[in-house]
């Protein structure tokens, strides 16, 4: 007996099975990682004396999901934006949204009567060396986000402001209690969602990452992004 | 993705959510021995406008003398250590020497009712965190006119 297109449908989505969909199998992964994040955030930073290494359980319980799940999807580094070739393309989509965002940022600063310094982000540093963690730092949160959460979001919604605002909203949820950083994250995750689905490049957008929160730092006061502390840590 | 790679997939996120349930139930465990010491005994014995007493030992650590603070009506109000002589509490046998005994002075308070309360400090976490348990039962008291 032969299947109707629907039914063809159905059972590549899975419908119909005891096996989830693809869309609800991308939403539990999202789920997934999420999770573990709040769990680190959390329960983990709460609970944990001196020593924070506890947290590295859940992260690396992340990490080895995402591996797992890029292979088992078959994606490659290059579809998830470790690539050079869109590296320029990539920075001229962030270079006004960055500009915007850096201006705003100083007038704000300027409002509540702080003079901008770019020397403030971890003083006892060396600026390069800051930027270049910062870059890091950037790399490791861009790849979450735009990588695995992103991705995921465009299977569940497809490519569009639905995913984009789904993926941004869960980057400023991550930042709760925290509310400048939360607002701040919300609308910087719009802008690397919206050109990551535009041109992936996680290089890019980890360079943009370490500069805008630079820009942050330099210009707004410290004690309103609260040393941009999220989770239980907002509270110690 | 098709059948067995999905299938995998959904394994390991079980096998995730599972691994993250046993992490949290360990660390609320071993947050909960770590905040709370099951050895600490005492009696807050009486409360007036002068004075609150009472006893606290730590029966795991009989000789240490265990850091109390007082709290009126919600409000801080002293912290001593627990090292005044209560020689009944060594003949009743709940400690090893007579050098158990709190007392504090109760702040000024307007005339009403007020409710008493002792804590023992706990000290965790390599000193950086200091939970409070609260020892006996809470002491209700009058100060007149």
């Amino acid at each position: 007996m032969s299947m109707t297109n629907t039914e063809i449908n159905l059972s590549r989505a899975g419908a119909g099975k005891d096996v989830p969909s693809d869309r609800a199998l991308a939403a539990w992964e999202i789920g997934s990682l999420v999770s573990s994040a709040l769990i680190a955030e959390w329960i983990l930073s709460a609970a944990a004396g001196r020593t924070k290494l506890i947290v590295l359980v859940p992260a690396a319980l992340a990490f080895v999901l995402a591996i797992a799940s890029h292979i088992l999807r078959k994606e490659h580094p290059r579809d998830l934006g470790f690539r050079f070739d869109n590296f320029l393309p990539c920075l001229k989509l962030l270079a006004a949204p960055m500009v915007a965002v850096a201006i705003l940022c100083a007038g704000l600063g300027l409002t509540f009567g702080v003079r901008p310094d770019p020397f403030r982000w971890h003083p006892e540093r060396q600026l390069g060396g800051q930027l270049a963690l910062g870059f890091l730092w950037g790399l490791v949160q861009q790849y979450a986000l735009q990588s695995f959460i992103n991705r995921r979001a465009q299977i569940v919604w497809d490519k569009g402001v639905r995913s984009v605002l789904l993926t941004a909203f869960i980057f400023a949820l991550l930042h709760f209690p925290n509310p400048w950083l939360m607002l701040l994250t919300f609308i910087g995750g719009l802008v690397w969602c919206a050109v990551y689905q535009r041109a992936p490049n996680l290089f890019a957008l980890a360079l943009s990452h370490a500069v805008m929160t630079w820009v942050l730092v330099s210009t707004l006061p410290l004690s309103a992004l609260n040393h941009l502390r999220i989770g239980f840590n907002y509270f110690a | 993705m098709n059948d067995k790679s999905r299938a995998r997939l959904i394994h390991l996120l079980i096998s995730k959510s599972m691994a993250e349930a046993v992490l949290i139930t360990a660390v609320v465990v071993g947050f909960y021995f770590a905040t709370t010491n099951p050895n600490l005994r005492g009696v807050l014995d009486d409360a007036d406008p002068s004075f609150v007493t009472g006893w606290v030992v730590d029966e795991g650590n009989p000789g240490a003398r265990v850091e109390v603070q007082l709290f009126v009506d919600d409000q801080f109000a002293g912290d001593v250590t627990a090292n005044q002589y209560r020689p009944d509490v060594h003949s009743a046998k709940r400690a090893d020497d007579d050098w158990h005994g709190f007392a504090f002075r109760t702040p000024q308070l307007m005339p009403g009712e007020h409710q008493a309360r002792v804590y023992a400090v706990h000290s965790n976490g390599g000193g950086t965190r200091r939970t409070l348990q609260l020892i006996g039962k809470p002491y209700t008291f009058h100060v007149n006119q």
